[in-house]
């Protein structure tokens, strides 16, 4: 299992890496001179160029690559172009803000999700996997701006239950921040919904037709020790690999939902840094999205290895 | 006439040949009641001056009853967009950053909504004979939040670093040939003279928060070109509340200046929350998150319109779209028949009607907006109205019957895009097959705006053959005139010369009386009407939006948000 890890590991740095120079030629490509950018329109060309020297945006690309690189790993993110402020204190409170978001969806659509997709899955072809089916189905269909916006307008506006805009204040306790969080987190519930609710009732079909939940029911076992024993554990292997993958979603994808609720995340920190031309701000932010992610796709190896003991034994060999 | 009344008017026309002036023009009629304060707020009359004159001429002063407003509470305000770049008061140039400013900063002159000019951090202003010279008294015991008191040199500095080539100062062009960093200079502690570059009678509206950027800071202001400006992390203005935190992208704080001049404020704080969506920001509000919006847009926030829930504060303005057409390239636009082909193609009615349904003013292709004192306007200069058949005519006797192809370049801005797309269905009746190149505002105004190729850099927005840009409501006409039309001006994005024209404006803003000022503008609007170098459909409203219990608030056209009076019911 160690050997496995490590191959993980070593498998997510590479990624890393190549997700670094991606990003770093991505943001060369964008139009505009950073000098320029910066000093506004009425900048005489020789300041532009002074600039350009001092934040060293003249030297060859690949020495500009190492050097940014080199900072990032020792935790230097830069200085946002923009706002002249460094980089990791506009992008720290955003990523944070993020994973609270990320945490408060997961909470409701985790068990949700999995408790309507095996439900669906031992009521197979009868009405409540229809509906289950259905609504997940047509929940993902719609798009996040809409289901949100109709959210709002329910639950905000008119019924005035829940805040419209996700922005607790500075100050707020543990749960005013998950009652601001409940909105945009039911917008994220509907699209969510859906695939993680079907990955869980195939993955519990195939394995309520498998040979050894047939051997466990004819051994006498009651259902809900074979469900919990033998389905369950089977059959949610893939979907924690889907809900996995949903991280890197969660975190810095979420530019829409954020805009909505105007809700200071990283997605729309990234989104602005583009589009403002802040690249230190967008390469940062990208590549700090990408660690999240590959973060979540190791952790869900491991709980995969964990509940799959072909894994967890593959090692050893 | 009553002695004592009589003594006193023959005082103030005593003063000066431009008080003469106005006093007499008054009892001419050429102006009524309201005109007059506003004229004689321009020329710093004191309140009591003006009562006087009006009490002579029969209009008694007009009287409001108030009642207290409700102290207390913080109001919640949704700006959009956020600002871009930092918070550094005479770097200015856009939205987010000037409502930012403006809830702490205070202007020597605070222009109002009608154009009045109302004394703030200046008691006092007075032009020489001919306006060139402008002694500005300051009011006393007014301390900065930092605690040091202000004075002359405070506002020296203020003007100095504003009027400098080399600070960055976006009212640079404001300045631009009336003022010089040596015209400003200190008579006594509370007095500062402005030695103007020319004649300039509307130079109080420069002090003015017309100019967005003259917020009065200390004269030991720090500069910081990196890091955290020095404005948001010191309170250090002189307004009714302090700014106490700033998170770019976010949203600012600000707490209830307990020195301020003008005593205590009704609301204990305002709380600021950046917005980068209208739907957010309108869901906000009607949600109850958020009582005040400082500016909305007809096309954006439909749903806050006819809201019972909802009071929508109005202000007429002269905030406007400007469709440029270049007179130098070679192409078709280089004959001015063309170009009124092109202006008469448009059916101004409905495009009003269609984009602002009644907070607009239709525009005549002049910058002279309905709303100035000094606009002209029809009889006397005809109003430009849709007429195909003329249109084509002019097509056919320029060499153009069957049209040409063109592209015209803006910005994803506002209402830009569906104005864009009206004028291209509209040419389409004189043939001209118009593409369009939407770009985001970033990329429309990147580039560079002075030097080759063009004489006005590289930028889209000053070198396209034709293009349509946003422009900010001005209390005073002039800046258009010298920025945008005047021969080598900066933001001359039509390339246009015409030393008439040059001539007429320069006049304009010298002229004293009203009458001179009309005499004036009435030549001017007349060349723009037969050159057509830009196309001016409308003058739009500035609008915002407050939740019901939000008292004692005005829209202001230029985009400020003052909140020291007002309230929370």
């Amino acid at each position: 299992m160690a050997r496995f890890l490590l191959r993980r590991f070593a498998l997510a740095l590479v990624t890393l890496f190549i997700l670094s120079v991606l990003i770093f030629t991505a943001s060369q490509l964008l139009p505009g001179d950073i000098g320029r950018n910066v000093l506004g329109p009425f900048a005489s060309t020789h300041d532009v160029q002074m600039l350009d020297q001092q934040l060293g945006v003249d030297r060859p690309l690949y020495v500009q690559y190492i050097d940014w690189v080199w900072k990032f790993v020792r935790g230097n993110l830069g200085t946002s172009l923009e706002y002249q402020v460094p980089v990791a204190t506009l992008l720290g409170p955003s990523l944070i803000n993020s994973l609270k978001l990320a945490a408060v969806a997961f909470a409701l659509v985790v068990p949700l999700s999995i408790v309507g997709g095996v439900y669906a899955a031992l009521r197979r072809g009868r009405l409540p996997d229809r509906v289950i089916t259905l609504t997940g189905l047509s929940l993902t269909a719609v798009p996040e701006f809409i289901s949100a916006i109709v959210l709002i307008l329910i639950f905000g506006v008119l019924l005035k239950w829940l805040p419209v805009t996700a922005a607790f204040p500075v100050d707020a306790d543990f749960f005013t921040q998950v009652y601001h969080l409940l909105l945009p987190g039911m917008a994220l519930v509907f699209v969510l919904f859906g695939y993680i609710a079907r990955m869980a009732r195939t993955g519990t079909i195939d394995a309520l037709e498998s040979d050894y939940t047939r051997t466990a029911y004819l051994k006498g076992l009651p259902t809900p020790t074979v469900i919990r024993r033998h389905v369950l554990r089977n059959s949610l292997l893939p979907t924690i690999a889907v809900i996995a993958t949903q991280m890197g979603y969660l975190i810095g994808g979420l530019v829409v939902i954020e805009k909505l609720f105007n809700y200071n995340g990283i997605g729309q920190r990234i989104y602005t840094a583009a589009q403002n031309k802040d690249f230190t701000m967008l390469q940062s932010g990208v590549l700090v999205v990408g660690l999240v992610y590959l973060t979540a796709t190791l952790i869900a190896d491991i709980l995969y290895s964990l509940l799959n003991p072909r894994i967890r034994y593959a090692g050893v060999e | 006439m009553d002695p004592e009344l009589r003594r006193r008017f023959d005082e103030i026309r005593r003063r000066g040949p431009i008080q003469r002036t106005l006093l007499d023009e008054f009892f001419d009629v050429k102006y009524d009641r309201r005109e007059f304060i506003r004229r004689a707020t321009i020329f710093g009359l004191s309140a009591s001056a003006i009562g006087g004159v009006l009490a002579m001429a029969g209009c008694g002063p007009s009287s409001t009853t108030t009642t207290g407003p409700k102290q207390g509470g913080r109001l919640r305000l949704g700006i959009i967009p956020p600002p871009v770049h930092t918070i550094e008061p005479h770097t200015f140039a856009e939205q987010g950053a000037l409502e930012t400013g403006s809830v702490c900063g205070e202007f020597l002159i605070r222009a109002t909504a009608n154009l009045k000019l109302v004394p703030e951090l200046a008691t006092s202003w007075t032009p020489n004979a001919d306006a060139s010279t402008w002694t500005v008294k300051l009011r006393s015991g007014v301390k900065f939040q930092n605690g040091q008191a202000m004075t002359a040199d405070d506002v020296i500095a203020t003007f100095k670093r504003l009027v400098s080539p080399d600070t960055g100062s976006q009212a640079l062009s404001a300045f631009k040939g009336v003022l010089k960093p040596t015209g400003v200079t200190k008579t006594d502690d509370l007095t500062v003279t402005f030695n103007l570059d020319n004649a300039n009678a509307s130079f109080p509206y420069l002090l003015s928060s017309t100019t967005y950027q003259a917020i009065i800071l200390p004269a030991n202001y720090q500069v910081v070109t990196s890091g955290p400006t020095s404005f948001t992390t010191t309170p250090q203005c002189t307004g009714a509340f302090k700014l106490v935190s700033y998170t770019p992208g976010v949203g600012a704080k600000y707490d209830r200046y307990t020195g301020w001049w003008g005593g205590q404020a009704p609301l204990d704080g305002v709380d600021a929350t950046y917005y980068t969506d209208a739907a957010a920001a309108d869901a906000a509000l009607l949600g109850g998150t958020l009582d005040l919006l400082g500016q909305i847009q007809l096309g954006t926030d439909r749903a806050l319109f006819n809201n019972p829930a909802v009071q929508v504060f109005s202000a007429h303005g002269a905030t406007h779209r400007q469709v440029p057409m270049r007179v130098d390239l070679n192409n078709p636009f280089k004959d001015a028949k063309v170009r009124q082909a092109v202006a008469l193609t448009l059916d101004r009615p409905a495009i009003v009607n269609t984009l602002f349904t009644s907070f607009a003013d239709i525009g005549n292709d002049t910058p002279w907006a309905p709303v100035y004192p000094s606009t002209v306007g029809a009889p006397d200069v005809p109003q430009r109205k849709q007429d195909i058949t003329m249109a084509k005519q002019l097509m056919s006797t320029a060499g153009y019957a069957n049209g040409f192809a063109i592209t015209l370049t803006t910005e994803q801005t506002g209402e830009i895009p569906q104005l864009a797309q009206i004028i291209q269905s509209a040419v389409k009746a004189i043939n001209i097959d118009m593409k369009l190149d939407i770009q985001t505002a970033t990329a429309y105004f990147d580039g560079t705006q002075i030097g080759p190729p063009s004489g006005w850099g590289n930028t889209p927005w000053l070198n396209a053959p034709i293009n349509i840009t946003d422009w900010g409501h001005r209390s005073v006409p002039n800046v258009f005139l010298t920025s945008a039309l005047s021969t080598g001006a900066v933001w001359n994005a039509a390339h246009y010369s015409n030393p008439d024209f040059d001539a007429a404006a320069k006049s304009f803003v010298a002229a004293i009386s009203l009458t001179d000022q009309q005499k004036y503008a009435k030549i001017a609007e007349n060349i723009l009407l037969a050159d057509t170098p830009v196309i001016f459909p409308y003058f739009y409203n500035y609008l915002a939006a407050g939740a019901k219990n939000v008292k004692g608030y005005d829209a202001d056209p230029l985009g400020t948000v003052y909140l020291s009076k007002t309230s929370l019911g």
